[in-house]
């Protein structure tokens, strides 16, 4: 079985995020895998021991940097790898521009699955498996967290979270699955396989060489830090039942919540 | 003819040569070269040949083993005829003594006798064993011959009525003591016998000297009543027992543990020479080009590895100190050791081809048993704390938890197996050069307020403090980072921290067995403290003071490296500290010997001369200290992984500091002091005992705190959910 797995390099999750201008300044940024494609990866990889057949490939958008995170992924266990790097089409790039470029590279491979997180760990928006699979013309099954493949790769079972509960479907592949966490528990990559990656084929290409042109349809116009948060406050009082009084006040006039 | 050639004197083969062609005697000769025969072939066939064909092929690197062989060769003998290590236990101390000597004892005897019958006499008919030189042989026989009967019930009595739990039981083990008591009785006994036949007669010369016998002479009034031929007769037959029950435990040597009395000696000999128990180095370069890391064929082993099966005699010390195995963990020492033996024996059986020679079987090829699984379990691999308990109990000078090492380096770098928990720490260490995965930029936050002079802002200082993950990230030792730095700007040190420019020491990564991401930890620390000239470093963790000052130095990092505890002695000493200011409430204070500050590095007197310079409090010492303490159950990693075998570790220890009657433990560790303020708070003994940090005294008696001033405490929230 073959698959590919779009993989998002962002920053490591305890990163301290300085805001420069319209995006976040990249300096003493340790740079890492977004953790829900690490779970894309994951399953790739399993599917293909399970299936003792196939290949992974690793699709990616990103600068230079990003070869790094493809690396990693290659070191897990997957087979080759394209590199769109174009960091003048990445800089701009929204949600819509990146699927676009996820689409044009995955469309040139052989593929039963396609894997990706359910959203970057970075901007959170959470559209690109959706916009991926519309340009892939194929289903797609969002917060995946089981899947099992038929044994002729026609389809395949899927669990996915939803709000309080689980939602069992058939899909027919080819498809497009995000990751939610829980469906795996991401390998460590090994030291043979990290000497191994260093020699797996990594296909570089420009936005251009597969023939994306779209631009962005959004555009950031202010980014910004959350307000920082507070220290948190006892509530003080003779008794219980004045604590409670107090704290009612407290939640009615200040949070505004009762 | 043999004596008796003056009259005090006694006649050699009394009663068993005749005069005449010495049938007997010759008999005795060829029998004696018959046993040595059979003790070579028992060699083989006991598999010991076998496993040193395997050891000719072991491939693992290992340390200098016979540099300087006149001062190894002096140790050696030190180590045998001192018994310096055996003695450090003293009631099996005492028995191995008393049966050594009196073995000894016996050997230089029968040597002497062989000398005087078969050697000076036939050659130059002298006779020296006679007068005062025979009367102080027989009388030192005598009295070693009874120490080692002593020994031997002793040991035999420890088996029988109070067998440690820690000891185990084959068959050889009753065999070779009772054996042994067998040989030394019948000795004394034909003694007795000869005694009561000649000596006893008042008109024998040697009548009034019968006392210098005395055991023979003692034993001999059972036999008072005995016709001399029922004494002759029995003599006879006894002598033989005796004769041939003495060539049959030559034989036995090769086939039992007694095989130690050759190869323990050569294993002192050939102990590594280093500072510390050495762990195989991995070349940097080797990360480049060798295929496979760590150790899953016991061939992978070094030679000096198979040795150490060899030189094991099963005594048990490592098992008796070991924290895992006194907290129910599988994992004994010892049987590491012998289960490697084993392991050997078994491979060797598929591996040896019909000619008997070793083939060394690829991955694909051996389809037998393998070493990690079969040979040794993956839970005994991880229980290990690294304490060093086991090496340095060990008389016989093996390696037990280095080769534990060898196989996590397998386990973590060639098949990413290891307990679940461990991958958030090496991600940790990987993004953020911290075991805890916190955001690396956070690192300084805890100096926040306290003007800390940074390497960066500084550019040079005489005394690096390198803080350490615990130090700086950890709640519970921030405390312990900020007694420091106000101590040190009180004695106006001459010191910086690096800020967010410190990374992970790298210890737990190395002693899981991550030895690649240790070295990459190690190399932009090594790079960082050259970039500023530093020459000396004060650390605040044991574990960073042994990986700074001794693994360093495999990666070109030489550096001299000072425990906090040292230094602040030093700055007490000197007057630059004075603790005027008595502390409250410390009660009894009892100190936990870090094991990398202690066994690894022997600082056991700068702790407990700082908590007596605090004047407060009284210090008792737990059941288990110095040298014999007891882990705290965080060392090796263990601090990272769930502890689900057994019962806890840091439970026992803060059990033992209770049962001293201590009010206060003191640690010099952040591992130990995060252990046992756990095991206080696991086993609700908050009101009885509080655990804290030497160094927080030593501030408090300075008239200093460990607050963490408010400008450290707001800024950021707290990031607790990095460890989920």
């Amino acid at each position: 079985m073959n698959t590919v797995v779009c993989l998002k390099q962002v920053p490591d999750t305890e990163t301290l995020i300085k805001i420069a201008g319209t995006g976040i300044a990249t300096d003493g940024i340790k740079w890492v895998i977004s953790p829900y494609d690490e779970f894309a990866v994951e399953e790739a990889l399993k599917m293909k021991e399970k299936m003792k057949a196939g290949n992974v490939t690793i699709v990616s958008l990103g600068p230079d940097r990003a070869i790094e995170s493809i690396r990693t992924a290659l070191a897990m266990g997957a087979d080759t790898a394209v590199h769109v790097n174009d960091a003048a089409y990445y800089e701009k790039a929204d949600p819509f521009a990146t699927a676009a470029a996820l689409a044009a590279a995955v469309k040139g491979l052989e593929y039963d699955a396609v894997f990706l997180g359910k959203q970057a760990m970075d901007d959170d928006s959470g559209q690109v498996p959706a916009m991926l699979g519309e340009l892939l013309g194929i289903p797609v099954v969002t917060q995946v967290i089981k899947i099992e493949v038929a044994d002729d790769k026609s389809k395949a079972s899927v669990t996915r979270e939803v709000e309080g509960g689980h939602a069992l479907l058939d899909v027919s592949l080819p498809a497009v699955f995000s990751a939610q966490k829980g469906l795996n528990e991401p390998r460590y990559a090994s030291l043979p396989g990290i000497m191994k990656a260093k020699k797996k084929p990594v296909d570089v290409k420009k936005a251009a060489d597969l023939g994306v042109s779209d631009g962005p349809k959004t555009v950031v116009k202010e980014l910004s830090l959350p307000p920082a948060r507070q220290a948190g406050r006892i509530i003080q009082g003779d008794d219980a039942k004045a604590k409670a009084a107090a704290l009612a006040k407290a939640l009615h006039d200040e949070v505004k919540i009762i | 003819m043999h004596g008796p050639q003056a009259e005090i004197s006694r006649e050699i083969f009394w009663n068993i040569v005749g005069p005449g062609f010495p049938v007997e005697q010759v008999l005795l000769y060829i029998l004696v070269v018959g046993a040595i025969l059979l003790f070579v072939r028992g060699l083989v066939k006991s598999g010991f040949v076998t496993r040193l064909k395997v050891a000719f092929e072991a491939t693992g690197s290992d340390v200098e083993r016979v540099n300087d062989p006149w001062s190894r060769l002096w140790y050696t003998l030190v180590d045998i005829f001192a018994h310096r290590k055996i003695l450090k236990e003293p009631y099996q101390g005492a028995f191995h003594f008393f049966i050594f000597y009196g073995f000894l004892a016996l050997l230089i005897t029968t040597i002497i006798v062989f000398l005087q019958a078969d050697v000076i006499w036939p050659i130059w008919r002298v006779w020296f064993m006679k007068d005062g030189f025979y009367l102080g042989l027989s009388l030192f026989a005598d009295i070693f011959g009874l120490l080692a009967i002593i020994g031997v019930l002793m040991a035999l009595a420890r088996r029988y009525f109070f067998k440690p739990k820690w000891l185990d039981e084959k068959g050889e083990d009753n065999v070779i003591l009772w054996y042994i008591l067998a040989i030394l009785v019948t000795g004394f006994i034909i003694e007795a016998l000869r005694i009561q036949a000649t000596e006893v007669n008042p008109a024998s010369p040697m009548n009034p000297y019968i006392w210098f016998s005395p055991v023979g002479r003692t034993v001999a009034f059972i036999f008072a009543g005995m016709s001399e031929v029922a004494l002759r007769d029995t003599h006879k037959v006894l002598w033989w027992v005796h004769v041939l029950g003495a060539l049959g435990f030559i034989i036995y040597i090769a086939y039992s543990k007694l095989i130690h009395i050759l190869m323990t000696p050569v294993n002192i000999f050939l102990r590594p020479d280093t500072d510390q128990p050495p762990i195989r180095t991995m070349p940097p370069e080797m990360f480049e080009t060798a295929e496979s890391f760590g150790i899953h064929n016991v061939e992978e082993f070094s030679w000096k590895d198979f040795l150490d099966n060899e030189a094991c005699m099963r005594c048990g010390r490592c098992v008796e100190v070991c924290p895992a195995f006194n907290t129910d963990k599988p994992l004994l020492p010892r049987d590491v050791i012998q289960d490697i033996r084993s392991y050997v024996n078994q491979k060797a059986q598929i591996a040896l081809d019909p000619n008997g020679t070793y083939q060394v079987l690829a991955d694909d090829q051996y389809t037998g048993p393998a070493l990690i699984g079969d040979g040794i379990s993956k839970d005994t691999i991880w229980a290990c704390t690294t304490c060093m308990g086991c090496v340095d109990a060990c008389p016989a000078y093996i390696l037990q938890f280095p080769k534990l090492i060898d196989l996590r380096r397998y386990l973590v770098m060639m098949e990413s197996d290891f307990p679940a928990e461990v991958l958030d720490v090496f991600k940790g260490m990987e993004n953020n050069s911290n075991p805890w995965g916190i955001g690396a930029h956070t690192r300084a936050d805890w100096a926040k307020g306290l003007d800390v002079p940074i390497m960066a802002e500084k550019g040079e200082a005489e005394y690096l403090f390198y803080v350490g993950c615990a130090g700086a990230f950890d709640d519970l030792n921030k405390k312990v980072a900020i007694s420091l730095v106000k101590l040190f700007k009180l004695a106006g040190l001459d010191f910086a921290i690096l800020g967010t420019e410190e990374g992970c020491c790298g210890d737990s990564a190395k002693k899981i067995g991550n030895e690649y991401l240790y070295q990459a930890l190690a190399t932009a620390n090594i790079e960082v403290f050259k970039s500023y000239n530093v020459k000396k470093i004060i650390t605040l963790c044991p574990h960073g003071y042994n990986t700074l000052k001794h693994d360093y130095k495999e990666l070109g990092g030489n550096f001299q490296v000072f425990h906090y505890t040292e230094i602040l002695d030093t700055l007490i000493k000197k007057g630059k500290i004075q603790l005027k200011h008595p502390i409250e409430n410390l009660g009894t204070i009892t100190l936990h010997d870090s094991c990398y500050l202690g066994r690894y590095n022997k600082i056991y007197d700068q702790p407990r001369t700082l908590l007596k310079a605090l004047k407060s409090g009284s210090l008792v010492e737990m059941e288990d200290h110095h040298a014999k303490s007891f882990c705290c159950g965080a060392g090796g990693g263990r601090m990272w992984m769930e502890e689900t075998l057994g019962t806890r570790i840091n439970q026992k220890r803060t059990q033992e500091a209770l049962d001293a009657g201590a009010k206060t433990v003191c640690t010099a560790c952040p591992f130990c002091y995060t252990m046992i303020s756990d095991g206080i708070k696991e086993l609700e003994l908050e009101d009885k005992l509080q655990a804290i940090d030497i160094a927080q005294l030593v501030v408090r008696a300075a008239g200093l705190d460990d607050k963490i001033p408010k400008a450290a405490e707001s800024g950021e929230p707290k990031q607790e959910e990095a460890t989920e």
